[in-house]
């Protein structure tokens, strides 16, 4: 498995880091570090020297990807890539391309004054067009360890069974419980029925995309079903409780290209209040890896 | 770290690919590398702001020192070329002067290409406010909006409001693109052929200011009164063609590297030349060069010749040639901000600067020191010239003039010393590494010094002057003199570069 790490040479890369090891270790991947430059138009400077600027710029690059690689802990596989692009939202895709990656890894921007996230311009490029899951890590997140738990933030909508199996995958696969969690907000209807009938609907769900044999009843004794209520979906997220080694799981707006990311508002607002990382998958994105998975048991977050 | 984290052996054979040049190959055609050669020319931009201090100084001889204007250009430019091939650099004229005649004249080389870019920059942002104004008030058919320029405080508010916004557009790392591109040249063009048609039918009619006819020997630089004047004319119509020099060093860009580059060369001179010429000819044929008026020769219109004659030549289309100004200058006035702030940071890298001029932005990935320091040097020039000049717009551009002669001459004569063991090994490099650039190298420093002599007269080009001595040659030689002061210090602060330790001279 191979996971690719969008670095920068600032606190966002590092929160990248951080993440990117932490899922490795679960999983044994290998990563993928990419430093993305610029592509220089020759359209674009009027007197300016280009090609020894290039030159700067690629040691420069070099320079961080040593400081990148030194973050790595040893027992994590790392290697360090500079590539060139029109914009650092396509590099990272065609990186991920080039390397079948299975994972995009990055970090939301430093600079919101009271939200945990905010997206960046590359971030808010790669949430509406990757075609792999994007894992986005909180500003000032260092935890290094392995995983302790997966949530997954599950819908009504088309597309929740795929996102429940890549999550159901992903918790067997590194041997930790799965949390279903359902947010309601007061639009929903406050009463105890509508929370009851969430929650029979997300168990009965958890139940049919658990698979058979040992791994399936090994998860189910884990899996955990919860709701969460509300004013606001960012007052449901503050009402659960997160493990410092959880992250969230969840899918992409029903206006998804399939098998892309298209990042919905719901999704938006979780990711404001919400302290863990997020990972988003693309529409479709369990079906295009079952049937690779197929071919190739070891390879992907599939069930095996 | 353990031997899991080495780099690949993939990586190490891109890294190679990469470094070698960054730019996607073969991607600029003739029109493509034409476009990019007229863009850095920016003729709208420049016509207006060397139009008139040169009329000053050469009269109708204007073509004449247009043409000639081009001869130590083209020059130099073989030069230049030359070590773009050896030794393609991104501190250029710094890289190449140190690597021929050791670190101190090296550093002044790179010197004077930051301070003649710094200096462009603020002249670039006062243009582009003028203009600003003068289509605000075309807009709203309220000539006293046009007035607000002439406001000192507001007219310095907006141009450091203007280079603020450039630098951080170029800080973001934001491109012109292709499109706009085309866009801007091809708009800039058909409006200064718009004014020269119109000019040339106020003439016919009868109804032009002055109206002047065009006789062959406008076409004589010899006819030019004294060499004072020629030698300012021709440092002037250096910045003209400044930029030019772009086409000859486009490379592996270009579809056919063999041969689009000097094709494009010879197009984009062309097309400049012909431009040039008609706008030239038709702005002395409609207005004279008498100093009343509306005539060329007048001083108040010498600072921005179209912001005063494009109203009465083209009537209510006028506020298309400060569109086109205006675009103009703004889309160069971020695009030249790249230059000293990639030169800065060459030399921050060399250690012939402190190292945080060497520093890359992270998150954008453009030199974010260099470029922040090269914004506020243009700010503290322009409010400087601003304050101390009668006409602010006029003195910059004469000691713009200077300090491009200053360091392409160095530039040539570097190249011509570099090369020296190869000088006569054969036709080509004798007269493209030796004959070419010595002439050019040596055109040039004769303007600097005639100049800066001539300059010293208090009534030498808007006849602003400080305790008696012309301000144009406080600004060149303050100019030259703050670089030699900052590279005594430097070689205080980080001696390695100036003992030869960095930049090794010879081939």
């Amino acid at each position: 498995m191979r996971y690719v790490v969008g670095y920068s040479a600032n606190a966002r890369g590092h929160d990248a880091v951080n993440l990117a090891v932490s899922l490795a270790r679960g999983r044994g991947a290998a990563l993928d570090l990419m430093v993305a430059i610029p592509e220089v138009s020759p359209f674009s400077a009027a007197h300016a020297p280009k090609a020894g600027f290039e030159t700067l710029l690629h040691e420069q690059a070099r320079a961080w990807l040593d400081e990148a690689l030194a973050l790595v802990p040893a027992d994590v596989p790392a290697e360090g890539h500079v590539r060139r692009g029109g914009s650092d939202a396509q590099t990272l895709m065609d990186a991920c391309a080039e390397f079948q990656a299975d994972m995009l890894i990055i970090g939301a921007t430093s600079n919101g004054l009271f939200k945990r996230f905010t997206i960046g311009s590359v971030a808010g490029a790669l949430l509406h067009a990757a075609t792999v899951p994007v894992a986005l890590a909180p500003h000032g997140y260092h935890r290094r360890e392995a995983l302790t738990r997966i949530s997954c933030g599950l819908g009504t909508r088309p597309g929740a069974d795929e996102l429940l199996d890549y999550a159901v995958s992903m918790a067997s696969n590194r041997d930790v419980p799965l949390r279903v969690v359902s947010l309601l907000t007061l639009d929903d209807g406050g009463s105890p029925d509508v929370a009851e009938a969430a929650r029979s609907h997300a168990g009965n769900r958890v139940s049919a995309a658990l698979p058979g044999g040992d791994a399936g009843v090994h998860v189910a004794a884990k899996a955990d079903v919860v709701v969460a209520q509300g004013r606001s979906i960012e007052e449901a997220v503050d009402r659960l409780d997160w493990e410092d080694g959880e992250v969230l799981v969840i899918g992409s707006s029903r206006l998804a290209r399939s098998r892309a990311i298209f990042l919905g508002s719901t999704a938006n607002r979780i990711l404001r209040a919400l302290p863990v990382p997020m990972i988003v998958v693309p529409s479709d994105y369990e079906l295009k890896h079952q049937t690779h998975s197929m071919s190739n048991e070891t390879s992907g977050e599939a069930p095996s | 770290m353990t031997t899991e984290h080495a780099t690949s052996a993939a990586s190490q054979t891109d890294h190679k690919g990469i470094s070698a040049k960054g730019l996607k190959a073969g991607t600029v055609g003739l029109i493509g590398a034409v476009v990019i050669g007229v863009s850095c020319i920016a003729p709208a931009y420049t016509l207006t702001a060397a139009l008139g201090p040169t009329v000053s100084e050469v009269g109708v001889h204007l073509p004449a020192i247009f043409l000639v204007g081009f001869i130590p250009m083209l020059l130099v430019a073989f030069g230049y070329r030359e070590l773009n091939n050896a030794m393609p650099d991104a501190g250029t004229s710094f890289t190449w002067a140190s690597r021929a005649f050791g670190p101190w004249i090296g550093w002044m080389g790179g010197w004077g290409l930051i301070a003649a870019t710094i200096i462009v920059l603020s002249n670039l942002a006062a243009v582009a406010v003028d203009f600003f104004y003068l289509m605000l008030a075309q807009l709203f058919s309220n000539p006293e909006l046009g007035e607000l320029s002439k406001n000192l405080p507001l007219n310095i508010a907006t141009t450091l409001v203007f280079i603020a916004l450039a630098c951080w557009i170029s800080y973001r790392g934001m491109e012109t693109t292709k499109g706009v591109q085309y866009v801007l040249v091809a708009f800039q063009l058909l409006v200064l052929g718009w004014f020269a048609v119109a000019a040339f039918s106020h003439v016919a009619n009868g109804s032009a200011f002055d109206a002047t006819a065009i006789s062959p020997d406008w076409f004589n630089p010899f006819a030019v009164d004294s060499f004072s004047s020629f030698a300012a004319g021709v440092s002037l119509s250096i910045f003209i063609y400044w930029g030019w020099d772009v086409t000859l060093t486009m490379n592996e860009e270009t579809r056919n590297p063999e041969k689009t580059p000097g094709r494009a060369a010879t197009v984009t001179v062309l097309v400049i030349v012909i431009i040039y010429m008609t706008v030239a000819l038709s702005t002395l044929a409609f207005a004279g060069t008498g100093d009343t008026g509306l005539g060329a020769g007048n001083p108040d219109n010498q600072g921005s010749i179209f912001a005063v004659l494009a109203g009465p030549v083209m009537g209510p289309f006028a506020i298309l040639m400060s569109l086109a100004i205006l675009s103009s200058s703004a889309a160069s006035l971020q695009s030249t901000f790249v230059s000293p702030a990639r030169t800065l940071l060459s030399m921050g890298h060399y250690k012939a600067l402190p190292a945080k001029f060497g520093r890359i932005s992270p998150t954008y990935k453009s030199p974010s020191y260099a470029t922040i320091a090269a914004a506020i040097a243009a700010a503290a020039f322009y409010v400087i010239t601003r304050t101390t000049s009668e006409n602010a717009l006029w003195d910059t551009i004469t000691a713009l003039g200077m300090m491009i002669c200053f360091y392409y001459g160095i530039t040539a004569l570097a190249c011509v010393w570099f090369f020296r063991a190869q000088a006569f090994s054969g036709a080509h490099a004798f007269f493209f590494k030796f004959l070419a650039p010595l002439l050019g190298g040596v055109i040039l420093l004769v303007m600097f010094f005639k100049t800066a002599y001539d300059s010293m007269d208090p009534a030498y080009g808007s006849g602003s002057s400080v305790a008696g001595v012309g301000l144009v040659f406080i600004l060149g030689m303050g100019v030259i003199l703050l670089g030699v002061v900052l590279m005594l210090v430097m070689a205080k602060l980080r001696p390695e570069f100036f003992k030869g330790q960095v930049l090794a001279r010879g081939i």
